[in-house]
This record gives structure tokens, sequence and C-alpha cells, in this order.
């Protein structure tokens, strides 16, 4: 039985391989294949170069009478066409084959439910290169979810700090715009400086970072102002620590447009020309290992201290756990990976500017993460994809006045979205003040009907 | 010779104009069960949080195995305030926070039982493990520390064997029947591996039958883990059964101590407890 499964893995893993490979391959071969069914002349050159699958099948489409498209030819076209799915698909297939090559091999719970999941990512990230591919770059589908992911990074550190620490805390606008302006500042090409910084006299930063250390530097910033910023403020308690926070994040942002810094931040003038991401894959890849490294840190004997320290101050320090050092701690991981957000939502927004990163911004995060479930990771991310959907894309009709027949939808004008926005935060915390999880987290056991369970009691 | 493992030297702790202990000493000496008692608002609770580091002694000293832990006297405004006694003896400042004197070894349980009430009966005592770690957050993060966090979770069985409670392990803690949820917090303590127990009322709120257990049950761990218990308690049988000596407090002055026999016939206890007649 083990034998026929291992082998079925591998049979799985190899047809994957194949199949990523031939499609991968109809890809490279696309030139030659538009030379022998005669299309060279209406497949522009520019398009072959950076292989622009929609121009090239819309152009071939358009004169498919005109061309003779026959035998291998054929299907090399019909491989093309649909190299995008093949490719997800060859990859999710050599991915599942892997996972269940491990499960035969290893009886031990944890490295079964750690390849499933593994294997379950990898379905996703196929999934979301077809997706892409197939809908192209202007689709807003595909920019809700990358607005969305990166929401989702954000409100799963505020969620750290908030649900499973107990820290009310209300900075993160301020950590974010910090980890924005230190990407930007890092990345933006040599040339583009003296452009960029054009009243600064090219500025003062006068080398530049590849893009990941750049990502993890502006962790490392927005760690350091937490550092300082903890040292006095986490001895405050509840709303207090709320309004410090609060007080901070709106003093960086003045501090970051205050023209004498102008050389570093560029004043209140816009960042731009630094490198962004083109792919949807991009920030799912970084926040995906951003949150995994967030859950290891929940499970690991320090995320339980955190929760003691939510659930019983006087308890946790009667148990020899240190208040202050672990509050730091929660504060200063928390801020490294708002810091990271804001980096990535730099890229996605392609331009930064202080007065973006206002109040509303950290209120945003809070209505996810209290949507979500406050101590729920889960929760967060799927409030923050359900959030961003609404706001960017489902409610947009809101904002715009519309009539049926020649009567106007009353009340329907620019900036009803976000009264009925505030009229959900109201029901929420009236009716629903669990949220969507509660504390709960959708887990694999729970997904295939399987008792609820928590950590560390498996019977 | 058994020695000190707790010293509180005059302690006094004045909230304002009210002296809620009053210059108090007292000692428990290794291997030793001591009972604290009093009648209501006596100031036991009080002593044990000064002892714990949840208050700050007004003025006194305490000593744990040697070691001052907490160490005082009157200052700033409470200088004119003060209305204690042995003003000058101590100028030594020391204030430990309570888990520092966790980690030194005196672990306690509450009054009004404080679990983590978002956990499992099995996270409650696997989380008091977190003083006694080597790792750090980055070790802990990644996993790298599996010897160490397999080795916690196997002295958390073996905890929750030991109070019985291994049938709940999964079960939120705050479901527990109140007799159960003593047992879980004095499972707790015992997970920072302490030298000293200091067990506040662990018997308030049982029926008799669930006393004489509990009892038994504090002199096995006692025997078992090599402890000194330090508790406070009212039920009288229990206090009496199983301590070696026993310190009564009233409006936080020590009025008697000794022996369970010599407390039982002590006039100034017995006044204390049941009042004097005018005359």
């Amino acid at each position: 039985m083990k034998a026929v499964k291992i082998v079925l893995a591998l049979l799985l893993v190899a047809a994957g391989c194949v199949m990523f490979a031939a499609c991968k391959g109809a890809d490279n071969g696309i030139a030659g294949l538009v030379e022998r069914i005669g299309a060279s002349g209406f497949v522009k050159e520019s398009h072959l170069a950076e292989n622009n699958r929609a121009k090239i099948l819309k152009n071939i489409d358009k004169h498919l009478d005109e061309l003779t498209v026959e035998g291998s030819d054929a299907t090399e076209l019909f491989l093309y066409r649909n190299a995008h799915y093949g490719v997800a698909l060859g990859a999710f297939l050599a991915a599942l084959g892997a996972a269940i090559a491990v499960c035969a091999l290893c009886a031990r719970e944890k490295v079964r439910r750690a390849a499933l999941g593994l294997a379950l990512v990898a379905a996703l990230f196929a999934g979301l290169y077809a997706l892409e591919t197939a809908l192209g770059d202007g689709s807003m589908l595909i920019t809700v979810l990358k607005k969305g992911v990166i929401y989702a990074l954000i409100a799963v550190s505020m969620n750290l700090l908030n649900g499973f620490t107990g820290l009310f805390s209300l900075g993160q606008a301020g950590f974010m715009l910090i980890g924005a302006y230190t990407y930007a500042i890092f990345t933006i090409p040599q040339e583009a400086r003296a452009q960029v910084y054009q009243y600064f006299d090219g500025g003062l930063v006068q080398f530049t970072l590849p893009v990941l250390p750049a990502i993890v530097l502006a962790g490392v910033a927005a760690v350091v102002f937490a550092f300082l910023i903890g040292l006095p403020v986490l001895r405050l308690k509840g709303d207090y620590l709320a309004i410090a926070t609060l007080g901070f994040a709106e003093i960086i942002r003045a501090l970051f447009q205050y023209d004498k810094l102008g050389p570093v931040t560029n004043g209140s003038n816009l960042l731009r020309k630094f490198p962004t991401f083109d792919t949807v894959l991009f920030p799912f890849a970084v926040v995906a290992v951003c949150i995994a490294i967030i859950l290891l840190l929940i499970h690991s004997s320090y995320g339980r201290a955190f929760k003691a320290i939510r659930d019983d101050e006087v308890a946790a320090e009667a148990m020899g756990i240190n208040l202050f050092l672990h509050k730091q701690l929660s504060f200063v991981i928390s801020s490294f990976f708002a810091g990271v957000g804001g980096a990535l939502l730099a890229m996605y927004q392609t331009t930064v500017q202080a007065n973006a990163f206002k109040s509303s911004m950290t209120y945003e995060i809070l209505l996810i993460v209290v949507i979500g479930g406050m101590g729920s990771v889960t929760g967060s991310v799927i409030a923050s994809f359900l959030f961003i959907a609404c706001s960017e894309w489902l409610l947009r009709f809101l904002d715009v006045e519309q009539f049926i027949g020649s009567v106007q939808v009353p009340l329907l004008r620019s900036g009803f979205r976000m009264v009925v926005f505030s009229i959900v935060i109201m029901i929420v915390v009236l009716f629903f003040r669990k949220g969507i999880m509660g504390d709960k987290e959708l887990s694999l056991s729970w997904l295939t009907g399987g008792k609820k369970r928590k950590e560390g009691a498996v019977k | 010779m058994s020695k000190n493992v707790l010293k509180v030297n005059d302690v006094t702790m004045q909230f304002g104009g009210v002296v809620a202990v009053n210059n108090l000493s007292m000692e428990v000496n290794e291997g030793e069960i001591v009972a604290l008692i009093g009648p209501n608002g006596a100031g036991k609770t009080t002593i044990f949080n000064c002892i714990t580091g949840v208050y700050e002694p007004t003025n006194g000293e305490v000593w744990f195995d040697g070691e001052q832990i907490a160490a005082n006297h009157p200052q700033g405004k409470m200088k004119k305030l003060y209305a204690g006694e042995n003003n000058d003896k101590y100028t030594k400042v020391l204030r430990l926070t309570p888990d520092k004197i966790t980690q030194r070894g005196i672990a306690r349980t509450f009054q009004n039982i404080r679990l983590f009430r978002t956990q499992t009966v099995f996270e409650n005592v696997l989380i008091a493990m977190h003083c006694r770690r080597k790792s750090n957050v980055f070790t802990a993060t990644f996993h790298l520390n599996w010897r160490e966090e397999r080795a916690m979770r196997e002295e958390t069985m073996k905890l929750l064997e030991i109070v019985g409670l291994t049938d709940e392990k999964d079960e939120l803690a705050t479901s527990l029947p109140y007799g159960k949820q003593r047992r879980l917090e004095i499972a707790r303590a015992l997970a920072t591996k302490p030298k000293l127990l200091m067990l506040d009322e662990p018997a308030a709120g049982m029926n008799p039958q669930e006393t004489v257990e509990l009892a038994k049950f504090i002199v096995e761990i006692q025997r078992q883990f090599n402890l000194t218990v330090f508790l406070i308690e009212h039920h009288m049988d229990l206090v009496m059964g199983i301590s070696n000596r026993i310190y009564v407090i009233d409006f936080g002055k020590k009025i008697a101590e000794g022996t369970p026999a010599e407390i039982q016939d002590n006039p100034d206890v017995i006044a204390a407890y049941l009042g004097v007649d005018e005359e």
C-alpha cells in the first residue's frame, strides 16, 4: 500500500514536471510557431520579445482564417493558448505529489500537516499565477488581491499586538509610513534621484539597495522607532496606550514632511521611481513568509506568554513572565511586520507621500482586525480581502450617482461608501463583537470536519 | 538545624493613612508547612503581596533563601504620613518585580482564582514553564528549541497527572469545576519550579470532603517536590491538620505564633476570632 502510494506520488511529481516543462516550452517556441503559421505579419516584434500573450493571441485570432494552422502547429497553438493553466497545474501536481510522498513516508502528524499545508500554498500560488496570466494586468480582481494581501500582513501584525498580547495600540500607520519611506529612500535608482529630489539637490542618500534587503531594512527601521517609543509608552495601559501610540503616528507623519529633513525624506513631495512589483506573486510570497513567521511565533513559548499577558497580567507576572520585556518584544515584532507591510504598500502604490498614512489608515486596519476577530490570524486575512474587495471594488457604486430610469437613487454620492462602512463597524461592534472567526483559527482539521483541536492537545 | 527560607523583618504596609500590615516579622523554615490565619481584613493577602513583589512594603525587608528580595523605608510623602514603627531602622531600598521573585523560586496562587481564561488546562501549566526557558525569541520562533519544548510538554503532562487533571487537559481552564480550578492553579505554580509555595486560601469555597482531599494533596506535593509551604487559610481543620507552625494576625499586627496546639488555647486568638466581652 505504502509502495503504491509512493509510486503514485512520484508519478504525480513526474507528470507535473513534464507538464510544467511542456507549457514553458510552448512559451519559448512561440516565435517559431508564429513564423510557421505565417502570422509574422500580424504579430508585432515587440509583443513577441516580451511574450505578451494577450496581444499575440488577439492578433492571431483576428487573422485566423488567413493562417494555416494544421497538425502539430494546432496542438502547439493550443498549448500556448493555455500555457499558464498548464504551468500552474504542473507546479501544483508536482507539489501535491511531493506532499503525498512525504505523508506516505512519514507517519508523524505534524509533518503530515505541514506537507499538506505546503501543498495548499503551492495550489494557491499556482492558482494565482494562472489567474493573473488569464485576466491580465488591468483586472480589478488582481488589484484587490495585491492590496488585500498587503493589508492582510499589516492586519495580522496589528492582531499580534491587539489580539494576542492585549495591547491596544493605534500606531500602525506610523510604522507603515516609516517602512514605506525607508524602502523608497534606499531603492530609488541613482539616475532618478536628481529628478525625484529636485528641490533638494538629489538628496543625501547616494546609493541604492536591492529590493529584498531594502524591505528588510524597512522593517528594521520601524523596529528602531518602536523600541524607542516602547520604552516610555508601554508602561501605559488600555486607552492611554492607544492615545499615546496614535499621537506617535501623527507626530511621525508631520516629522517626515518637515522641510529641514527634505534631503532624506523629500519633504512633503512625492517619492517615486523606486522599483515596484509587476506580478501578484511577489507580495503574496513576501506576506506568506511573514505570516508564517508570525504564526510560528504565536505557537512558540513566547506566543503563549503573550496570550497569558492578554488573559491576566497579574497572573502572568506571578508566573515569572517579565511583562515589560514581553510587551516590548510584541510591540517591536509587530512594528517590524508593519514596516515590511508599509514597504509593500509603497511598491503597490508606486509613490510614497506621508500624507497618505493618516490615522484613518490605522482605523481601516483596526476595522479589519475587529471584523476578522481579535486573536485570529486567519480571521484577519479573510477580513482584509473582504474589506479591500468591498472598498476598492464591490461598493464603489455607492460613490457614484445612479439613475433608475430618470429617477436618481437617493443617498448615492461621493463619500457615501464611508457612511456605509461606519454603519458596518457599528453593527459589527454591537452584534458580532467576536468578528468572523472569534479567536479561533481556520485550520486543516477544521476544514476536513475534524473536531477543533487546540495546539499541543493531540489526543 | 533547618535554615530560614523566608524571613520577613518588621514589614509595614501603609496605604495612605491606613496601616494594613503593622511591623510584622515572621520566618518560614525549610521543609515546613506554615499557616497564616486571621479574621477577614487582617492583612494576610497584603503580606503575600509584599513578599511576592506585587506591593512595595512601606518599611522593612524581606529575605528569601539568604538573599534580600525587598527592602524599603518611608520616603517622600510617606515620611510625614508614616504611622508604623522602626522608622529609621532600614536605609536600603530594593524592589524586584513579581516575575523576578518567581524566578528566584517563590510561586503563588491567588485568593480569587486567576487562570488564563482563554487557554486550555494544558496550556495554563505550559505557560508557567516559560520562566525557566533557556531559548530566546529567535530559537523559539523557528522551533530550534524543540528539545526544550518537548521537555516542557512532558513535564506539564507529569504535573497534570500529579494533580489529577489529565482527562481534562484539553478543556478550557475556566470550564472546570471550582475545586479543579484550585488544583490547576497549584499545578501552574509548581510548573515554575519553586522552593517556596505560597497558597492564598486554597480551600476557599470547597466542601468538607474536598478540603480533606486538599489537605492530603498539599502534604503530598510538599514531600514530593521538597517544598516549603506558606499558606493563608480559613478552614481551621485544614490549618490545624497539616501545618507545623501557625502565625495569627489581626489588624495587621501579629498576635500569636506557635504550634497548632499552642494557638488553639491562646486567649488572644480566641478574642480576635470570637470577640471579648465588654466588661
